[in-house]
């Protein structure tokens, strides 16, 4: 099973956390012990975080359990980080962290680090259509992007349906794409659609 | 009025990056206002931009009944934000959990999109109750017509069955009919499903094995195939019949399949799939070797780490098939990658074995040495390693072998591969004691008392091991580095201990030991540990004795200007502990000085004899016809204290096994405990006594104290009642005496504010049992002061329910429990002295050598704590010199 999955920057900022399993130890001190680790190695080593370091956290919890894996890729300035038990295919996550940055392409239209920033709540939904309490749900990038996009389309209605006057796209601004963030000029427009007057 | 959205809370943050924390909590005050607001759209804002706030590290389990309003919305929209934030942020113990049960009854039956983001919901806020209410509902839900909805709603099952495991059976008998689903998506969710059930508990699946096999020869999707391999590699173990079934198809799958994530689980299952054994086995263990053997030499460091992970697996049933790629696996242990390293180094353990203990060991060390000393030239492999990264971040980020948590792996892991199985790998112990002293040297992590309990362990189990043990341990304790760096942080100072403590043990190996003393007595051990500087003083005892005795016997008149100076020198430097701070330390070397205050003051008056009778000197020491020794007779005094008895490893179960002398009834009571004449005297006695044990069960700090005491008064007060009972005139006058002196006490009492009166009658009772203990005692019995403390003694120590920790006791010793001792390393703590000529050696294999030795070292053997019966224990030492001694 997949017990929690971290997005963070290459400065450490996290930008999604989501964590299948209560932790014993605080996530607030598990991120930095992580991102410590991980940009700390060159890009030609393996994706697999291996280190006494976390042994506490990753070490076997019963008799019968295995030690859990902390599985990670770096896409231009995020890091993908997921981490699982023995249950999980080494590999198959990996092809996992892949299926999934495709499907927040897909969403935001050649994704980057502000997409994620400023629209963490689709990024949370989107991952909602991969993974369901620590257990894959879908792998077909397809299959993802249809639920993802129906989804957004059913919220984006129902926000307009109770806000007929709105050029906002949803709670508090966001929503699936109505402003474009990754530029200047899109920080512009979000600020002219995403403000609702009262 | 301007709300701020999540975006411009973003925004914000961005912008003041510098103030973030006072920046936070304006907008925190500004949430707080919002989420109450009427406005349903206001509110869920305020509910998202906590939300992100959370991730953040900020609390908002404050506001967990909000988010329950947010996702009671009948907005998509809103509900969409309710769900996400009780996700992110409620757990087992948030109490509105309560409240969502007919919410999500609700939202279950309503339209798809929120049956999804409800389903999605609850696989993360499951709890025990909602687990409970809500499985019928998801039960049904597996029969949805939307594949989308069966799918969430298998996910959402397991975790179901985790919470509340009663509903199982029910699931997993609907679960089986989803194996045949006509959505692909959905038979892989349940595989999914089984795959994490039948890990927990194989034999409940085994059913299954049918289907699943169907499906793992017909099924194309290779997510799910992995799955079912995986599910297999659970479910083998436990069914043999599916070893052979599941043979062909997965050797079959390793042969074509192109995708290397199935290649790799097919193998993985293979090995923990027990597929491996028998004579099929053997080519199928053959073919997954040499597939992962050509993972780890391939470039992509993944399939490296993976085959590393596979191979460990692999290693307990065929480790000649890994002999042929030891080098491989060797130079694994050089990766520079440390997740890599890791793995190989749980490999390299595996393999260890005594043809290739010494080289593992040697790599690994080397570890530890070149990074600590930049002065020792890398090696070649090192050396390159560096120049294949060029102008990467490795230049700037921190070798791995610098991390202290990995030296300690490392160095843990070097002690553990030498001392598994009682030193089954180690063939030279001279040399695994020269690699001891060199981890202590450049570990440079908190390992020293490892170290240390390992060199004091080898010592004392090989006996030929000895001299070389002292020689090394000797320049040890020279070397002033390891001394002056005592105070630092891995500095394994703890390694003195055993250095100190072999030396003194062990002196008799020494040439010269007497040249040891003013190293153990320089002025910079102040620095070192009191345990270690404790064992420093009894050193000093033990060489001193030893030399003392050895000048003794070969007495020449000029010996005396030497042992008087080295006497004078003990005695100073022991003096300066007399006051030291730690207690073990003080008494030592009081003892210390005591002792070589008598020695000083002996040769003092010690006046030389003429050397008029030479045949003395050669025949015997002591003076035959005078009974006057030659020497000062006090140079005899400290060694038979160290050296009566020989210091041997005792068994793990050796206590146990001691037999039962005849008539000894450990049943029976040493002191017999008073009756229990209380009850019958007092009647609410027994009540007082059962509420003081309820306390003591407690053991609520302070209480327990106090209801000790009580406790020691009243049963004080019990048997004072026995003894006084002739006395009933005495008791009488003294009764009413001691009434009015309470009396007055009471009223002495009333004002001051120092004492709390209390009104409960039993405070009198108190009161009064203070009063009569030692009045009763002094003024009746004097005499018979003794017997009735030895009454009181066992109900002092203790409740009466006592007794049945002696029959743990008992059953300890039982001979019985050294039927199955398992084998174990002796620390330091369990070696204890044993009287040499005893016949009950606890060591009966023990390797007993001869008084000469020859220049060459002989051939070094290990004794082992093996399983011993009692009757063998009782054999003499030197009846069973070789039979059990196990040598590898």
């Amino acid at each position: 099973m997949i017990h929690a999955v971290l997005i963070f920057n290459t400065s450490g900022v996290a930008r999604l956390t989501k964590f299948y399993t209560p932790l014993h130890q605080s996530s607030q001190t598990l991120i930095p012990k992580i991102f410590s680790l991980i940009c700390s190695r060159p890009a030609t080593l393996c994706n697999f975080l291996d280190a006494p370091e976390l042994e506490a956290f990753l070490g076997p919890k019963g008799e019968a359990d295995e030690r859990w894996r902390v599985v990670y890729r770096c896409y231009a300035t995020l890091y993908f980080v997921f981490v699982v038990d023995g249950a999980e295919s080494e590999l198959g996550i990996l092809d996992l962290i892949q299926v999934f940055v495709e499907s927040l392409d897909r969403a935001f239209e050649n994704v980057c680090e502000l997409d994620l920033v400023f629209q963490f709540d689709e990024v949370h939904h989107i991952l909602a259509e991969i993974i369901q309490g620590g257990l894959v749900l879908e792998t077909n990038v397809e299959e993802i992007d249809n639920s993802v996009q129906l989804a957004a389309k059913l919220r984006k209605e129902s926000f307009a349906s109770a806000n007929p006057l709105s050029l906002g796209t949803g709670v508090g601004g966001a929503g699936s794409r109505g402003g474009n963030l990754k530029t200047p000029l899109g920080w512009l427009t979000g600020k002219i659609t995403g403000g609702r007057a009262m | 009025m301007w709300e701020r959205t999540l975006q411009d809370l973003i925004r914000g943050l961005r912008a003041n990056k510098k103030d973030e924390s006072k920046f936070i909590a304006k907008a925190v005050d500004e949430i707080r206002k919002e989420i109450k607001s009427d406005d349903m759209e206001l509110k869920a804002g305020a509910v998202l931009k906590l939300t992100y706030l959370d991730m953040l590290g900020y609390d908002m389990n404050w506001a967990s009944f909000h988010v329950v309003e947010v996702m009671s919305s009948p907005r998509f929209h809103l509900k969409s934000v309710g769900y996400l934030a009780a996700v992110q942020s409620f757990d087992q113990e948030t109490d509105v959990l309560m409240l969502t049960t007919n919410l999500l009854k609700k939202d279950m039956t309503s339209l798809p999109t929120d049956v999804s983001v409800a389903l999605n919901g609850l696989s993360h806020i499951v709890t025990p109750d909602l687990a409970r209410d809500l499985s019928p509902e998801l039960i049904t839900m597996l029969t949805h017509s939307r594949a989308h909805i069966r799918k969430r709603a298998i996910l959402v099952l397991y975790k179901v069955m985790t919470k509340y495991p009663e509903v199982t059976p029910q699931a997993v008998a609907k679960l089986k009919d989803k194996l045949d689903d006509p959505d692909p998506g959905v038979v892989a969710s349940t595989v999914n499903v089984l795959c994490e059930l039948a890990r927990r508990n194989p034999e409940d699946y085994l059913s299954l094995a049918p289907q699943l096999f169907h499906l793992l020869t017909t099924a194309t999707n290779n997510w799910m195939l992995i799955k079912i391999v995986k599910l297999f590699g659970s479910l083998c173990p436990h069914e043999p019949r599916l070893v052979r079934k599941l043979q062909p198809p997965i050797t079959d799958l390793i042969s074509t399949t192109p995708a290397i994530s199935l290649l790799y689980e097919c193998v993985h299952t293979c090995i923990i799939g027990g597929m491996l054994q028998g004579s099929s086995g053997d080519s199928l263990a053959r073919m997954c070797v040499s597939k992962l053997a050509a993972f780890i030499q391939d470039a992509d460091q993944n399939l490296k780490y993976i085959a590393l992970l596979a191979l460990v697996k692999i290693v307990p049933s065929h480790p000649h098939l890994l002999a042929e790629y030891q080098d491989t696996i060797l130079s694994s242990v050089n990766d520079q990658d440390i997740s890599i390293r890791m793995r190989a180094l749980d490999l390299v353990s595996a393999m260890v074995s005594p043809n290739n203990l010494q080289s593992i060991v040697q790599q690994v060390l080397s570890h530890l040495v070149s990074d600590t000393s930049s002065s020792t030239a890398p090696t070649a492999a090192q050396s390159l390693a560096q120049h294949t990264i060029p102008g990467s971040p490795t230049t700037t980020h921190i070798s791995p072998s610098q991390s202290p948590a990995y030296r300690l792996v490392l160095s843990q892991r070097i002690l553990n591969m030498c001392s598994q199985s009682m030193y089954e790998n180690v063939t030279n112990f001279e040399w695994y004691l020269s690699v001891l002293v060199d981890l202590a040297h450049i570990a440079n992590v908190d390992i020293g008392s490892q170290i240390r309990d390992q060199l004091v362990d080898v010592v004392g189990r090989v006996r030929g091991v000895r001299r070389y043990a002292v020689k090394l341990m000797y320049t040890l304790l020279c070397d002033d580095t390891m001394l002056h760096n005592a105070r630092d942080e891995g500095s394994c100072s703890e390694v003195l201990w055993a250095a100190a403590w072999i030396c003194g043990e062990y002196c008799s190996e020494l040439s010269e030991s007497q040249k040891l003393l003013p190293y153990l007595l320089q002025p910079e051990i102040v620095t070192l540990h009191p345990d270690i500087i404790a064992v420093y003083i009894q050193a000093t005892s033990k060489i001193f004795g030893y030399w003392a005795a050895e000048i003794a016997q070969r007495w020449d008149d000029d010996d005396l200007q030497e042992a008087q100076s080295t006497v004078e020198l003990i005695l100073g430097r022991a003096r300066q502990f007399v006051s030291s701070s730690d207690v073990e330390v003080q008494e030592r070397a009081a003892n210390t000085v005591q002792l070589f205050g008598f020695i000083q003051a002996d040769l003092k008056a010690y006046k030389p004899k003429p050397a008029d009778n030479p045949f003395s000197e050669a025949s015997s020491s002591f003076d035959p016809i005078g009974g006057e020794p030659r020497f000062p007779k006090s140079l005899y005094l400290l060694q038979p204290l160290h050296e009566a008895y020989e210091l041997n490893p005792v068994a793990l179960t050796a206590q146990a096994s001691v037999p039962i002398p005849d008539g000894l009834d450990l049943d029976a009571w040493i002191v017999p405990p008073p009756q229990e004449p209380v009850v019958a005297i007092e009647p609410d006695y027994e009540a007082k006594v059962r509420k003081i044990k309820k306390g003591k069960a407690k053991e609520v700090n302070g209480n327990k104290v106090k209801n000790g005491k009580k406790k020691h008064k009243e049963e004080g007060n019990g048997v004072v009642l026995i003894t006084r009972e002739p006395d009933d005139e005495i008791e009488n006058a003294e009764e009413r005496e001691r009434v009015r002196r309470i009396a007055e006490r009471r009223e002495r009492l009333r004002d001051d504010p120092y004492y709390i009166m209390d009104d409960k009658p039993s405070t009198s009772k108190r009161v009064d049992d203070i009063d009569s203990i030692p009045v009763v005692r002094l003024d009746d019995m004097p005499s018979l002061a003794g017997i009735d403390d030895s009454r009181k003694l066992p109900s002092l120590k203790g409740d009466y329910s006592s007794p049945t920790s002696y029959v743990i006791d008992r059953d300890g010793e039982m001979p019985e429990g050294a039927v199955a001792p398992s084998p174990q390393i002796a620390t330091p703590r369990t070696l204890s002295r044993q009287h040499t000529p005893t016949p009950i050696s606890a060591f009966p294999q023990y390797e007993v050598e001869d008084e000469v030795r020859t220049s060459t070292p002989e051939p070094i053997q290990v004794t082992r704590t093996k399983k011993k019966t009692p009757g063998k224990k009782k054999r003499t030492k030197d009846s069973s010199v070789l039979p059990e001694s196990s040598n590898p």
